[in-house]
């Protein structure tokens, strides 16, 4: 085991390098540089940036180097823990992101919660209650919750807090204490807030793990041994608790390896369009404007935390399934 | 790639958002834009010595720290020579909070727009049209036009206390513009002719702008949107002529050892000290720098709330004598998308803001008046395109579109294909004005009321007489027009912009659908802009859709009457022709004889007296209406950040105000003088 988890490291490593290539890569593809993007920026709110400034820009931003020059430069500073300034912010990375990835990790994570929350009992419900009443009407609203682009139900949610109760339009904080330091008060804040983001993120990952839960526990209900187990007298609740779930939970611990990068930036547009703070909306501006430093090192950062995923997974599935072997153990 | 499919999301989402907002308005307000339209009004500059008040008001607040001893009295703070501004309405009351929104740290002009005061030397009357004190207290050409003498104003302190003088200027000039690490190239508009200027202290409160040949222009440049206007614009570029030499010295080579300030530098985590310098000198970044502005920065513009409060040592003060502003504090919230912002406008929680404001959206607006307790103002530009379409002139990639681009009665035949009322109905709710590209009627160097329409009308007969007698009589079986290589159909290639303020794909779709009745094949690409800058640089663009926002002031914003600069924004009007008149002759490609005429004209009006000036400016406009070299489609339209919300309780709000970037609308209408009813 130890030398299992041993060799996926030192494979985790390997990739995480490669995606740093790569990522570093992809941010040079678009035309352009920042200097081109910023003079299009200031362009589009009505200011001008001159030749001789674009000229200074570059020289200072030093982007006239080749791309191995600057991913080298990238690359020693990362080593020294400095991942840069961003061009954009004009701040540290670190400071600029760390800012806002506390408050996506509470967003993502109450999304997921919820996510578990009711999709795992209505799944299970489903499977063991097939073609009921119940499993149709959660198969309809599942199709729906599937079927809606998360972004259009923001807005029209948006619309309606604004309407019927009168809501703050977006962000996670009322203006009055976007700037307060933490106090019992910016928490309830918070928590009032969070519902709304967590339920629309949540929505379409509801639908889809129910459907795989329901999926996946009838192909196990199925089984002989689970007629086995009946007819030996178990209860009903623990003959299904016990063996199918457990069975059919394997692939909420495969998607592990995805849910930790979704945790950062799989909510963008939403993000982007209820004004949440988060990290989603920063890489997508980082992206337009070709902020290097800021977008390269949050792809890294989503690039590290698949490869950590993937690992968790593995070792989870391990756990939870005995059946599956390891070679060298 | 997955910023492009990440974007087309984006845009569908917003799309969708625009829409929702438009269905549940309904059919409200139809044509209810030009009633919102008021008259133009705003505040005075009193330079008038009799009318000077005698005695100084100050915030309660600050009255406090003066009894407390920790601020010197008002009258010590303001100096002998306030800077005296009549409030539109009436004086008003101290107090309160100005919420706004912004979109990050490059929507600068956000805040800045707002509450620079400005701190130009020189700025503008409120209708935009003349040059009036400001920072300087007066000024005087000399010398011929060569030399330029401003009188700073006695006793004026920076926002820290200490004395602003010449000295400020002489520093600015002498260790910032003429040190090749903070600017590498010298500004054009420190020069004329191409010979750059110099700046000497006279005395304590007085400064020459010396120049070797006449530059006329100089009080119009210090009062534009350019480099020598001020600290707050372009103090983080080592421009804007003054800098607070007391605090910037501890930053800069000459006063601290080399070794000393790379590691300051490097301590702060900056690349050189170079970027530690521009970082510390820049008003929308650090809190700590002294600046001249009414408000100041307190919580940076990189942080999720841009916040500014008032500067005890403002100079600013109304005709009774009170210190300005009235606002206490301005605070601009952070949302990074223009929905999240349009809907908490109509929410009413903002107080002011004109940015990023949806003219699309004009309708919900009027419907949510009453519950967000505000009020929508129009403020039209003065400039003639809210949209215009620049032809590129010097196109060479395809002989045969570049001949076309160049045949005048081609240009001009295209201009009358398009039926503007309808793309006025449509995409202004009726607001804007049909026009070809010269400015409003009152502007200084609109050539004459005949040309607003030249070659601006609905003349589909005359335009398909014109393109049969051009040369492009043969159609194909679907009525498009053939090239005349026997390549096929006549294509052409307009560039758009998403993400504007205005929705320029869309409406150049519409004149697609309108030059189908001219035979003429348009096709619409919208490109991200850092490939339109590209393009532009590369000179592959053939046509592309824009506006000439700041064109009304022709010597101070050329960039989209001619092709002036290379890049032109987005797209030039022919980035060889603006290489050759940049370097005068020595690259490009040399321009045809009209169009060099007009260049030779513009430069000459920088070295003569205004009069002169005038004449030449008109001579300009004549000839751009009249080669159109630029398509104007509608002008004097409000959708570059002319829709404006307003809290009916704030007062000295003009019902409308003079809207450019040159303006810094609404510093136009000095923001200092906004104030809290109740």
């Amino acid at each position: 085991m130890l030398s299992y988890i041993g060799r996926r490291v030192m494979l985790a490593i390997f990739t995480v390098w490669a995606i740093s290539i790569l990522s570093f890569a992809i941010i040079q593809l678009p035309p352009g540089d920042f200097v081109t993007s910023y003079i299009a920026q200031m362009a589009s709110m009505g200011s001008v940036v001159t030749d001789e400034e674009a000229q200074n820009l570059r020289i200072q931003y030093g982007l006239g180097q080749p791309i191995y020059v600057q991913y080298w430069k990238w690359m020693k500073q990362i080593a020294e823990g400095n991942f840069g300034m961003s061009m954009e912010w004009r701040r540290p990375v670190t400071e600029v992101i760390g800012e806002r990835l506390s408050l996506t990790v509470v967003v993502a994570v109450s999304a997921l919660l919820l996510t578990w929350l009711l999709a795992l009992p209505i799944g299970i419900y489903s499977a063991v209650r097939q073609y009921s009443i119940g499993d149709y009407v959660a198969t309809f609203v599942g199709f729906i919750g599937l079927a809606v682009p998360n972004f259009l139900l923001a807005l029209v949610l948006l619309y309606f807090g604004f309407t019927l109760f009168n809501a703050h339009i977006g962000g996670l904080f009322s203006p009055e204490l976007q700037d307060a330091p933490w106090s019992l008060e910016r928490v309830w804040d918070l928590l009032k807030h969070l519902p709304i983001p967590a339920l629309i993120l949540g929505l379409a990952g509801t639908a889809q793990q129910i459907r795989i839960m329901r999926a996946n526990l009838l192909d196990e209900l199925r089984k002989p041994y689970v007629v086995t187990a009946r007819s030996k007298g178990l209860s009903e609740p623990r003959v299904i608790l016990k063996y199918p779930v457990r069975m059919a939970l394997n692939p909420f611990a495969s998607t592990i390896g995805y849910t930790l990068p979704y945790i950062v930036s799989g909510s963008i547009i939403v993000s982007l369009v209820l004004g949440l703070p988060t990290v989603g909306p920063l890489l997508l501006k980082a992206l337009i404007s070709q902020d290097m430093f800021l977008a390269g090192t949050i792809v890294l950062l989503l690039g590290v935390m698949t490869v950590i995923g993937t690992l968790l997974s593995d070792i989870l599935l391990v756990w939870i399934d005995p059946r599956i072997r390891l070679e060298d153990t | 790639m997955q910023t492009r499919t990440l974007r087309s999301k984006l845009t569908i989402a917003l799309a969708v958002g625009a829409l929702t907002c438009v269905v549940a308005a309904g059919a409200i307000a139809q044509n209810a834009g030009k009633s919102l339209i008021g008259k133009l009004e705003g505040p005075e500059v009193v330079s008038d010595a009799a009318k000077l008040p005698k005695a100084f008001k100050e915030a309660p607040q600050l009255a406090e720290l003066v009894r407390a001893g920790k601020l010197p009295p008002v009258a010590e703070r303001i100096g002998q020579d306030p800077l005296v501004i009549k409030p539109v309405h009436e004086i008003g009351k101290y107090g309160g909070t100005w919420r706004g929104g912004f979109t990050g740290p490059a929507d600068f002009w956000n805040g800045y727009r707002c509450c620079s005061g400005p701190d130009h030397l020189l700025f503008w009357d409120y209708a935009g049209d003349k040059v009036t004190p400001n920072i300087a207290k007066g000024y005087e050409m000399q010398d011929g036009g060569r030399t330029l003498v401003l009188q700073l104003r006695r006793g004026m302190k920076w926002s820290d206390g200490q004395p602003f003088t010449a000295d400020d200027f002489v520093f600015w000039f002498e260790d910032i513009y003429r040190n090749k690490d903070l600017v590498p190239t010298p500004s054009a508009t420190m020069a004329i002719n191409g010979k750059q200027g110099v700046i000497e202290k006279v005395d304590t409160y007085t400064v020459k702008f010396k120049f070797p040949e006449p530059y006329y222009m100089l009080p119009d440049v210090l009062a534009g949107s350019t480099d020598l206007a001020g600290q707050a614009w372009r103090g983080a570029y080592g421009l804007g002529s003054y800098a607070p030499a007391h605090y910037l010295k501890q930053f800069h080579p000459k006063y601290v050892a080399q070794a000393e300030l790379d590691k300051k530098a490097k301590d702060a985590k900056f690349d050189s000290w170079v970027r530690m310098f521009f970082n510390r000198s820049d008003w929308s970044l650090n809190p700590d720098l002294p600046v001249l502005t009414p408000w100041k920065t307190v919580t940076p513009s990189n942080t999720p709330t841009w916040t500014l409060e008032r500067n005890p040592y403002s100079v600013f003060v109304d005709t009774a004598g009170n210190q300005l502003p009235y606002i206490d504090r301005v605070v601009l919230t952070l949302a990074e998308n223009l929905e999240v912002i349009n809907l908490r406008a109509i929410a009413g929680e903002y107080d002011f803001q004109a940015r990023h404001l949806d003219l699309a959206k004009v309708p919900v607006f009027i419907e949510n008046q009453q519950r967000g307790g505000y009020k929508l103002y129009l403020d039209p530009g003065d400039y003639g395109g809210d949209m215009i379409i620049k032809f590129n002139l010097s196109y060479e990639a395809d002989p045969e579109i570049a001949k076309w681009m160049n045949t005048t009665d081609f240009r001009r035949a295209l201009a009358l294909g398009i039926d503007r009322d309808q793309i006025n109905e449509t995409f202004w709710l009726g607001t804007g004005t049909p026009s070809s590209v010269v400015p409003a009627d009152g502007n200084k160097y609109n050539p004459g009321p005949e040309y607003r329409k030249m070659w601006a009308t609905l003349d589909l007969k005359k335009a398909n007489e014109m393109l049969d007698k051009v040369g492009l009589a043969k159609k194909d079986a679907e009525g498009y027009r053939l090239r005349t290589d026997g390549k096929g159909r006549l294509r052409i290639e307009i560039m758009t912009l998403g993400g504007q303020f205005l929705q320029f794909t869309q409406i150049a779709e519409m004149i697609r659908e309108q030059w189908k009745k001219i035979g003429i094949d348009l096709v619409v690409q919208e490109v991200d802009r850092s490939l339109a800058i590209q393009r532009t640089i590369a000179n592959e663009q053939q046509l592309a859709a824009w506006n000439n926002d700041g064109s009304e002031h022709l010597f101070t914003f050329p960039t989209h009457v001619f092709p002036f600069d290379v890049l032109a924004v987005v797209a030039s009007s022919g980035p060889l022709y603006a290489k050759w008149f940049q370097s005068a002759g020595a690259q490009g490609k040399e321009p045809p004889a009209r169009m060099k005429e007009l260049m030779a004209k513009f430069r000459r009006a920088y070295g003569v007296p205004e009069k002169e000036r005038i004449q030449l400016g008109k001579d300009v406009w004549k000839i751009a209406a009249e080669e159109v070299y630029i398509i104007g489609v509608i002008g004097m339209g409000p959708a570059s950040m002319g829709v404006r919300v307003v809290k009916t309780n704030m007062g000295n709000i003009p019902s409308r105000q003079y809207n450019s970037p040159d303006g810094k609308t609404p510093t136009i209408s000095r923001p200092v003088t906004f104030y809290w009813k109740k």
